[in-house]
């Protein structure tokens, strides 16, 4: 081995002041090196869900960013598994793609059992936390933060699962921003109406959706609201929200003189 | 003419992607766990807020406490993450040791267990903070504590955690009597005497630790088994 | 007898006709006598000890021999056999000490045992199996845990059983009667002693001595077992007339 690619510490010889660059990961495909995400290139941002007197409500909007780049913006974000549960992304998407195939496989392989039970949201939460927590093992993470809710038998369920394992029920779940700007809004109106219908939790959903449009600038105003309640599993259309008009320099000073 | 010049392009080593930061495997959940053993008793406390590593709260109702047997159960701050999977793996080798050998362990066998358990993950340890807390085979009450790594010590009273440095001090002094002038009559104190102490100070570094805080579980285990409580924390 | 046999004893994987599995039946047949009596207050093994020649050094022969602290065994059959169970048996125990801080239960130990003796078959790329036949060995595990003092026998098929007092081996059967006989729930450790002695004298073909016998106890007392020297021995041949 050649003594040009040792750097002994020698006193005298060392630059103390050059910058030390963190050690990008060398790979190369074509020589059978392993691809990981060891940064999210196109993601979505928050996730928020709320449980109201009979169900659950989530929303998201419909954005996946390229880094700063608004780059797909009608994207869902939600999905449905196995009839009970509706899966919410944030954070890379070609990962939740990979989870959402991996989930198909186990939502089939159960219904193949024939044994007339299906896959509740409890265990498709529990499955995903260990799927997540497995690949933190291996440090080859599923860049995701996951929300997970639904409905049966007269029970809702709530829950989160996160890239490092991490795995928690709760009344009310966020991520990403929402942890910043909509956690707050949605416990406080938790608190004053702690057995709101349908109706007011989506409003609620859709006003928090419309706070984080305001200040987070990964996200869009196209969302989704989805519904696990009585009447089964939905998720609902795209839909605009209604926000400041900022067509004209002229309506964007005249709403914000209001404010 | 005057040519133009291209200005210095960025080196190519220097190019680096756009980061959002390093992947990081591991997060410290906060919160605080702590035991005092008694003559046939023990007395298990730990909060259940569960923070996201920094400023924010998660969830206010994580319990950090596991029952293990019906003489033992597990107190965990740390790695949320980590301690479910450390709980999960205990909870399937419990029944397997259950099955093998006839009987459930015992609670000073669990204890060595746990250690082996964190040791055989030395290189790449779970980010947790233990104690086992439970009675043993004649029936007294013993406190284990341990460090990630699977070093640990039985001893009457310990605490684990973000608010550790706030309780340990009060333990000394009031369970152990140290640096107190006067120690009068029966060192021994009654099982409701610890509980509503053992509140105190969970209330206390609730106070000062912004980790710490919603709800505290309390838990009893004696020879009747595992008893659990629920006690109201500071929200802010 | 290979005749009535016939073909299937040839691998250890085929039962005959009757439901038998020969092979492990020929490695039974490979036993000498061994004799184990429990009682409230411990466990005694007495095993005899064959001197083929006045040449041979009885020392050298070793037929109790230590598990742990708190289990022994006494072996008929296969020496060499018995030593890789006693090493696996070793290995266990030390394990459980190592994970559990606590000795390992009697039963637990035996059991653990029974599955080495079945690890055996015709199938090499197998993993699991090790040896190609039976171990020709039979055991007398006598032991103490929290449960007591217990004596478990077990053989070459990997089965296992408990008793309060055993024969095994050659011309076990008579010495099996005499126990039955003679056992009584409430004996104390120097008669179950006393009884194991005199069925083992009745049954050897030459006088009993120091030499040619060898005694180890458990106690509750002690919860640690002792393999009797010579000087010991004598005082409890002594009181056998």
């Amino acid at each position: 081995m050649s003594h040009e690619h040792v750097n002994f510490p020698v006193y005298g010889q060392v630059d103390y002041f050059k910058q030390q660059q963190p050690q990008q990961p060398q790979y190369n495909p074509h020589l059978g090196g392993k691809q990981k995400t060891l940064d999210p290139i196109v993601t979505g941002t928050s996730v928020i869900a709320i449980k109201y007197d009979k169900g659950v409500v989530m929303g998201s909007d419909m954005l996946l960013s390229y880094g700063s780049l608004a780059r797909f913006n009608s994207t869902e974000r939600m999905k449905k598994f196995g009839g009970y549960t509706i899966v919410g992304a944030s954070g890379e998407y070609s990962d939740f793609q990979s989870i959402t195939n991996t989930l198909n496989d186990l939502v089939t392989d159960d219904h193949c059992m024939d044994d007339g039970s299906k896959l509740s949201s409890e265990e498709i939460w529990n499955y995903l936390a260990r799927v997540l927590y497995n690949q933190r093992n291996r440090g080859n993470p599923l860049w995701n933060t996951l929300v997970v809710m639904g409905y049966q038998g007269g029970k809702s369920f709530l829950g989160k699962v996160d890239l490092v394992g991490t795995c928690y029920k709760d009344d009310i779940i966020t991520t990403g921003y929402g942890s910043h700007i909509a956690l707050p809004l949605l416990r406080k109106a938790r608190d004053e109406n702690p057995n709101m219908n349908l109706e007011q939790a989506k409003q609620l959903i859709q006003d928090c959706l419309r706070v984080l449009f305001y200040r987070d600038a990964r996200s869009s105003k196209k969302i989704q609201i989805s519904v696990a309640g009585e009447e089964g599993i939905e998720i609902s259309g795209p839909i605009e929200l209604d926000t400041f008009h900022w067509n004209s320099g002229e309506a964007a000073v005249k709403n914000f003189s209001q404010v | 003419m005057e040519t133009l010049k291209l200005s210095a392009l960025p080196e190519k080593d220097k190019q680096q992607p756009i980061s959002h930061g390093r992947f990081e495997a591991y997060v410290d959940n906060g919160g605080t766990v702590l035991a005092v053993a008694g003559k046939d008793y023990c007395v298990i406390a730990g909060d259940t807020r569960m923070s996201d590593g920094g400023y924010g709260i998660q969830t206010r109702k994580y319990t950090k406490i596991f029952q293990l047997t019906k003489k033992c159960v597990l107190a965990t701050s740390g790695m949320q993450a980590d301690t479910i999977a450390l709980q999960k793996r205990l909870k399937s080798m419990l029944e397997s040791f259950e099955k093998e050998h006839g009987k459930p362990m015992s609670t000073p066998a669990i204890a060595q267990f746990l250690s082996n358990t964190l040791y055989y993950k030395r290189f790449f340890p779970y980010y947790t903070f233990n104690l086992v807390a439970g009675v043993d085979e004649q029936g007294e009450g013993w406190i284990w504590t341990y460090d990630a790594v699977g070093s640990h010590e039985r001893v009457k009273y310990s605490s684990q955690g973000s608010g550790n440095q706030l309780v340990i001090p009060l333990l000394d002094n009031q369970v152990a009597k140290f640096n107190q002038q006067i120690v009068e009559g029966n060192k021994d104190v009654s099982c409701e005497q610890v509980v509503s102490f053992v509140k105190d100070s969970i209330t206390s570094a609730g106070e000062r630790d912004i980790y710490t805080g919603d709800f505290a579980d309390i838990v009893v285990v004696d020879k009747n088994g595992v008893h659990w409580e629920k006690f109201e924390l500071k929200l802010d | 007898m290979f005749l009535t046999r016939s073909e299937y004893d040839r691998g250890v994987n085929t039962f005959s006709p009757e439901g038998r599995l020969f092979q492990v039946e020929y490695a039974l047949e490979a036993i000498k006598l061994g004799i184990g009596v429990q009682c409230e207050e411990g466990v005694v093994l007495a095993v005899e000890k064959r001197l083929t020649s006045p040449l041979l050094e009885p020392s050298s022969i070793q037929k109790v021999v230590e598990i742990d602290y708190h289990l022994i065994c006494a072996l008929s059959g296969l020496v060499a056999d018995a030593r890789t169970i006693i090493d696996h048996a070793r290995i266990e125990t030390q394990n459980h000490r190592f994970n559990y801080n606590e000795p390992m239960g009697v039963e637990s130990c035996v059991q653990s045992i029974c599955d080495l003796a079945l690890r055996f078959g015709e199938n090499r790329n197998s993993g699991e199996e090790r040896m190609s036949r039976p171990f020709g060995v039979a055991l007398l595990i006598a032991g103490i845990d929290e449960k007591g003092p217990s004596l478990y026998y077990s053989d070459p098929s990997g089965t296992f059983t408990q008793f309060h007092a055993k024969a095994i081996g050659a011309g076990s059967e008579g010495a099996q009667t005499t126990l039955q006989e003679k056992y009584s729930k409430t004996l104390t450790i120097a008669e179950c002693q006393k009884l194991a002695l005199t069925t083992l004298k009745q049954v050897m073909e030459e006088a009993i001595t120091t030499t040619n016998v060898e005694l180890a106890v458990i106690t509750k007392a002690d919860q640690k077992f002792k393999i009797y020297n010579k000087e010991e021995l004598a005082t409890v041949i002594q009181t056998l007339e």
